[in-house]
């Protein structure tokens, strides 16, 4: 036994070793294939805007072909009026209707970097997405921007639409909508009853158990709507529980974010008070989690759950 | 391979003793932790649910995963004479995934089907692989492994594109547990987990002193009167049984099925009538232990468990080939 573990053991490895060199000469030669094109610089003079991550972002005076890669963006572009300078969206980018018309460019984790080369876009529009460190840097290779958000409260989706609005060059209407959108938060929380505090818990998936936490917008919604989110102090924003936890939470309201997988609480909410009074709540998954301007009509929908 | 005979049959005994005690012991060291505290000499109502309801159908489904996946490991290392045989790079886990995943898209109200499907799915990659890594000179072990290997990644890539046309709402479940996840753990399914270890344990006990002869060599075997064929088949059926049916309840858990054997035969030699006993215990010790971490680590959230025995499993597999 010992011998053919130790002689498959060197079989692959001079295998793997082949192989690896193999592919390192073809490395090489792609690089060296590569000719180092650099795109003369458009639209100067050039401003600079700071997105979510503290990033300074060059971008030209006006911006007239934008890609957005997360449905919540492509949302507020539409909202502050330059839906018609959105040249590439994802796949997931459902609403309003007009964007579906949008080229696709792949969805928000696996967008299609080709495609969006392609298109030629002076900025791509990006919601803190995985790998965005080698995606940043073929992107500016191209001199093509790439602005993040990242927002974390109700003010900070305030802010993305303050800072699309920037750089559309629509500031005006930016902050028409944030005034709209505030007076109606105003009118949410005069109404309602901020002492009663009442114990929310907002399933993101049945199984597995995950909900949100400190680092989600809706943590914020809730308490701003007379509610306390149970997993506010759990860490990252959206987390897989323990359903040891869960069972111990005992909400009092409980709020499903509608999809397909997540039609009902999970079965270790079954004596918690949220169930027994029937005090379980869908809202439609687009609404509830995208940090967009109908964040305000989940944050309605909530209010008037909580207030019943 | 050299058959080792125990060294006496007390000594067998002290093991077994020794190893089942070891996994009684894991089991409700487990049952200690977790990400609520208990306080075991008064519990209440609310404590006794979280400990009987949750806490230990998790364990104890646990602990069927690791007893099925080291079986399924030490059975087929024997019957294909090769260490590096395991139910994860053999492809017989991803064919269980693959057919858990069509169930759970085309049958999703009916639970049944689960792992009646991953049953299936092992059963076929096995059947794949076997066919493939056979050739007209017998079996060869570079053969068996490159198989093994062609399947388990056609079958990946089929898996990922099943997930890419999926909404992203049930592919947020999948690719959790895909990498091995018992936090779904249900009384039902340890039930059915256990029943399969047990049966699979009774098939490949009858099948550990054939497979003693056939370490040695098939010709050599089949001059003792081995049939072959049919113990060929017996292993097979057996360790699609104990994949399908722990695939279908935890996805994929990789390494256990590789290492455990590994440990045991260490410890005991390649006594089969020792080491497939003894492979799941010290299989359910590993899984137990493993995803008591995966509980704990960062409570109150998790981990998939499948991360934690891969972590331990792959660095642990390279010092013992390195050792060899």
């Amino acid at each position: 036994m010992e011998k053919t573990t130790r002689q498959f053991f060197f079989a692959s490895l001079h295998l793997f070793e082949k192989n690896l060199l193999f592919l390192l000469v073809f490395v090489c030669l792609l690089a060296n294939c590569r000719t180092e094109t650099v795109n003369p610089p458009i639209n100067l003079p050039i401003r600079e805007i700071t997105d979510d991550l503290g990033r300074t972002v060059k971008l030209p005076e006006t911006v007239d072909r934008a890609v957005s890669l997360a449905p919540n963006l492509t949302e507020i572009v539409f909202a502050v009026g330059a839906g018609d300078k959105l040249v590439g969206r994802t796949s997931y980018d459902n609403f309003p209707p007009e964007a579906q018309k949008i080229q696709t460019v792949g969805d928000t984790m696996n967008p299609n970097i080709e495609n969006i080369i392609a298109l030629k876009p002076q900025v791509v529009l990006v919601s803190t997405a995985s790998q965005i460190e080698t995606f940043t840097r073929q992107l500016e290779s191209q001199n093509i921007a790439v602005f993040v958000t990242n927002p974390n409260s109700l003010d900070d989706i305030y802010k993305s639409i303050h800072q699309i609005g920037e750089i559309f060059g629509k500031t005006e209407k930016a902050r028409e909508i944030v005034e709209g959108l505030s007076k109606r938060v105003a009118e949410v929380e005069s109404e309602i009853n901020k002492a009663k505090n009442i114990k929310v818990f907002l399933q993101i998936s049945k199984e597995p158990l995950f909900t949100i936490g400190e680092d989600s917008f809706l943590t914020d919604l809730i308490a701003r709507t007379g509610g306390v989110s149970v997993t506010a102090n759990v860490a990252t924003a959206y987390p897989k529980l323990s359903k040891e936890t869960a069972f111990v939470l005992n909400p009092d309201v409980i709020i499903l974010s509608e999809s397909e997988d997540n039609l009902e609480p999970n079965d270790v909410f079954k004596n918690s008070p949220a169930v027994k009074n029937g005090k379980v709540f869908k809202i439609n998954a687009d609404i509830i989690s995208r940090p967009s301007p109908r964040i305000v009509d989940a944050l309605e929908q909530i209010a008037r759950h909580l207030q019943k | 391979m050299k058959v080792q005979s125990p060294k006496s049959k007390i000594q067998s005994l002290r093991f077994g003793v020794g190893f089942f005690l070891l996994l009684i012991l894991t089991i409700c060291a487990a049952a200690l932790l977790g990400s609520e505290r208990l306080s075991f000499f008064d519990l209440n109502e609310q404590q006794q649910t979280i400990l009987f309801d949750i806490r230990l159908p998790r364990i104890l489904l646990g602990a069927c995963v690791g007893a099925s996946l080291a079986l399924a490991g030490a059975s087929l290392q024997s019957l294909l004479r090769n260490p590096l045989a395991e139910p994860y790079l053999l492809g017989v886990s991803n064919g269980a995934a693959l057919g858990t995943m069509l169930a759970f898209v085309f049958f999703t109200q009916f639970e049944a089907a689960r792992p009646i499907m991953a049953f299936g799915g092992a059963s076929l990659a096995t059947f794949v692989v076997y066919q493939m890594a056979k050739s007209r000179a017998g079996m060869n072990v570079e053969r068996l492994v490159l198989s093994g290997v062609i399947v388990t990644t056609f079958l990946s890539s089929i898996i990922v594109l099943l997930t890419s046309l999926l909404d992203a709402a049930k592919l947020r479940s999948f690719t959790f547990w895909l990498l091995g996840d018992l936090s779904q753990a249900t009384k039902s399914g340890f039930y059915l987990s256990f029943a399969a270890v047990i049966i699979g344990t009774i098939i490949l006990m009858q099948c550990a002193r054939a497979l003693n002869l056939m370490m040695i060599g098939e010709r050599d075997a089949f001059d003792f009167g081995v049939e072959i064929g049919r113990v060929r088949l017996t292993v097979f059926a057996a360790s699609s049984l104990l994949v399908g049916t722990a695939v279908a309840a935890s996805g994929s858990v990789g390494y256990v099925g590789l290492i455990v054997p590994h440990l045991v035969r260490l410890a005991i030699g390649s006594d089969n009538r020792l080491v497939i006993p003894f492979s799941a215990l010290a299989g359910a010790i590993f899984v137990v232990l493993a995803d008591t971490v995966a509980r704990t680590a960062i409570a109150p959230r998790e981990l998939p468990v499948g991360a934690i025995t891969a972590l331990i499993g792959a660095p642990l597999f390279i010092y013992l080939l390195r050792k060899s």
